[in-house]
């Protein structure tokens, strides 16, 4: 961390965590069976072990997390898997209602 | 270059699919295992010596480990496959290349869908692996060397980005995946291990699960049930079963269904109750089953399962497990083959037999006013196994699960709510000073900001609702709200709290509950 210097407040805290030793906390916390406990900036929980550094409304930015297949386990990664998962839903934040789950089930 | 990578993929996926589809006879006739084997999958699967396929007979796995690597090649390979031949083919491949029982311990929390566990790996493995899916989905495989390293070649195909992922972009992964992963993975999850071997020879026919079993269970935010669940046979390792039973309040809990075993001991069934289909997932071993029971479209409405084969001697559960010093109260002692005088232990006095039948006793109990607090040994003849608690007063109340992810859902959207559900549970003080379980006590619940940003944000009135007297905790609709800040989602950082009431004292225990945005990737093995 010695070359990267905290420039706004999601970043600020990040340090604060490291410095007050709460990162090994945090992961202790996440490691969730099926959460994903790579928190940047996390899908289900962020670095502080809450929710408000993540990037929410996710789906202001969805297909930025399912384009490049981060939380490919919890989130359709459309680079590799699935790159017709929002063929019905082209702005995801006026129609996520469209977009399906995708684990194929018996019929 | 994120367009070109993608088309250049997609042609790749388009050739395997044509290929697939070219060697794989689609057909709706009902095939056996060894045909869609040869007809389907060697398609890309290359035959080996001693009827081999290349991958395929490398590895072994639970039912649904193999359902998954199905759903993945009909995915990712453009497999064609009717739900008959996959429900053929995992039940082949899983009696064939299953888990011997000793592989699941420990892990089967996340075929019980369990998703509250906190799971407990060693670092390399909770970051190499844990940090996008469930370490259990690993440990859950057994393959060689080989198979573990193609299996790293193969993340790294797919999700070409995992390297610059938290946890990887800071180390050498690759190298660190295949150097040293690969060895410890196939060191501790070996494709041959004798104890594999030693269970097919074991592993018990289907029939003799055949017949009536006594189960006991216990559903968070309702409380414990007990009856029995008649199975019979339907051929082919599968069972037609039917469940009789009530909770503690009297909510009747009967049912129809069905299971099929694989393995010989890896019950799957689905039971429908009050209209909602359930699904079964036991280890049955002997004449004993256990495991969880839990609704199929909201796994975390669930119950744990235990029961003993009726003609076995089995003491299964004493519900209440608990009774005041001083107090009287009548308890039920679930099982099998109960008979002989039941017995609860220094200062509990057994005031009258209500009623007694094999499978059941209900007992009038009286606790003595200077009774020890403590755990007893419960007995009935010569059977024991539950403990009854006996307590003066609660020390402390503690939430379980301690920490737990809802998440939000509907709204409009594909996937369902995922409730948190909790239970109070009381803990004493021993003679020895040492904390000791009393048991689940009814409790007045609600929810609380877990930090200043959760105030701020107010997701106490955006996340979702706690109902005071179930501890059931419904979350908000999915999709972006603009009520809130900036139109988050209805997400939120809570603290869970029980008010639980002792002799007029309201003691009250804490846990923290993370309200989170829904998933749309969700195969049977987190």
């Amino acid at each position: 961390m010695k070359h990267l210097k905290a420039i706004n407040n999601k970043a600020l805290k990040l340090d604060e965590a490291a410095a007050e030793n709460r990162i090994e906390e945090v992961v202790a916390m996440s490691s969730v069976a099926g959460c994903a406990s790579t928190t940047d900036p996390g899908w289900e929980i962020d670095a502080f072990g809450g929710v408000s550094s993540l990037c929410q409304p996710m789906e202001a930015d969805l297909y930025g997390c399912s384009d490049p297949c981060w939380w490919p386990a919890q989130v359709p990664d459309m680079m590799s898997t699935y790159p017709d998962w929002n063929k019905d839903a082209q702005a995801s934040n006026d129609n996520w209602r469209n977009l399906g789950t995708v684990f194929p089930k018996d019929k | 270059m994120k367009r070109k990578l993608r088309s250049g993929l997609s042609a790749s996926l388009l050739a395997v699919a044509a290929c697939v589809a070219l060697h794989s006879p689609y057909s709706l006739a009902a095939r056996d295992a060894q045909t869609i084997l040869k007809e389907t999958c060697q398609g890309c699967h290359t035959p080996e010596a001693d009827n081999a396929l290349s991958r395929i007979s490398h590895q072994r796995k639970t039912p649904e480990g193999w359902l998954m690597s199905i759903a993945r090649m009909q995915i990712m390979h453009g497999l064609q496959i009717s739900d008959d031949d996959r429900r053929t083919l995992v039940k082949y491949l899983a009696d064939t290349q299953g888990l011997a029982p000793s592989e699941t311990d420990g892990v089967r929390y996340a075929l019980e869908r369990r998703l509250n566990t906190v799971e407990k790996f060693d670092d390399q493995t909770s970051q190499m692996c844990g940090r996008c899916h469930s370490g259990a989905r690993v440990a859950l495989q057994r393959r060689p060397a080989q198979e573990w390293e193609r299996l790293v070649n193969f993340h790294l195909g797919q999700w070409p980005s995992l390297e610059y992922q938290a946890l990887s972009r800071d180390r050498d992964w690759f190298d660190l995946a295949r150097k040293e992963m690969v060895p410890l993975l196939a060191k501790r999850y070996p494709l041959d291990n004798p104890a594999w071997k030693k269970w097919l020879s074991a592993a018990p026919k289907a029939e003799s699960f055949v017949g009536d079993w006594s189960f006991s269970g216990h559903l968070p935010g309702k409380g414990e049930l007990a009856g029995v669940m008649s199975v019979g046979a339907a051929g082919d390792d599968t069972f037609k079963v039917s469940v009789k039973g009530q909770y503690a309040d009297g909510t009747p809990f009967n049912g129809d269904g069905s299971a099929i075993l694989y393995t010989g001991y890896e019950w799957r069934g689905n039971v429908t109750i009050d209209g909602v289909t359930m699904r079964q997932v036991f280890a049955a071993q002997g004449s004993a089953m256990q495991g969880r029971m839990f609704e199929a479209e909201h796994d975390e409405r669930g119950l744990d399962f235990v029961a003993a084969k009726q003609g076995s001697s089995r003491l299964l559960a004493v519900q209440p497990g608990y009774l005041k010093a001083g107090a009287e109260t009548e308890v039920t002692l679930i099982g099998s083959g109960l008979t002989g005088k039941p017995n609860f232990g220094k200062g509990v006095e057994v005031v009258e037999v209500l009623e007694q039948s094999p499978e059941r006793m209900r007992v009038k109990l009286k606790a003595a006013t200077n009774a020890q607090p403590g755990l007893r040994n419960v007995t009935v003849g010569t059977l024991k196994g539950p403990t009854l608690s006996v307590y003066s007063e609660i020390a402390e109340v503690k939430v379980v699960p301690e920490f737990s992810v809802a998440r939000i859902g509907e709204g409009g959207g594909s996937t369902p709510k995922v409730q948190g559900r909790f239970d109070a549970e009381a803990w004493g003080k021993g003679a020895d000073g040492k904390p000791y379980r009393i048991g689940v006590f009814p409790a007045q619940w609600s929810v609380e900001a877990f930090d200043d940003r959760a105030k701020e944000d107010e997701d106490v009135k955006f996340a979702g609702t706690m109902q005071a007297d179930s501890g059931v905790f419904t979350p908000g609709d999915a999709g972006p709200n603009p009520q809130r800040k900036m139109s988050t989602n209805n997400a939120g950082n809570l603290k869970v709290i029980a008010a639980v009431d002792d002799a007029g004292k309201s003691l009250t225990g804490e846990g923290h509950m993370i309200v989170t945005v829904q998933r749309w990737n969700n195969p049977p093995i987190p």
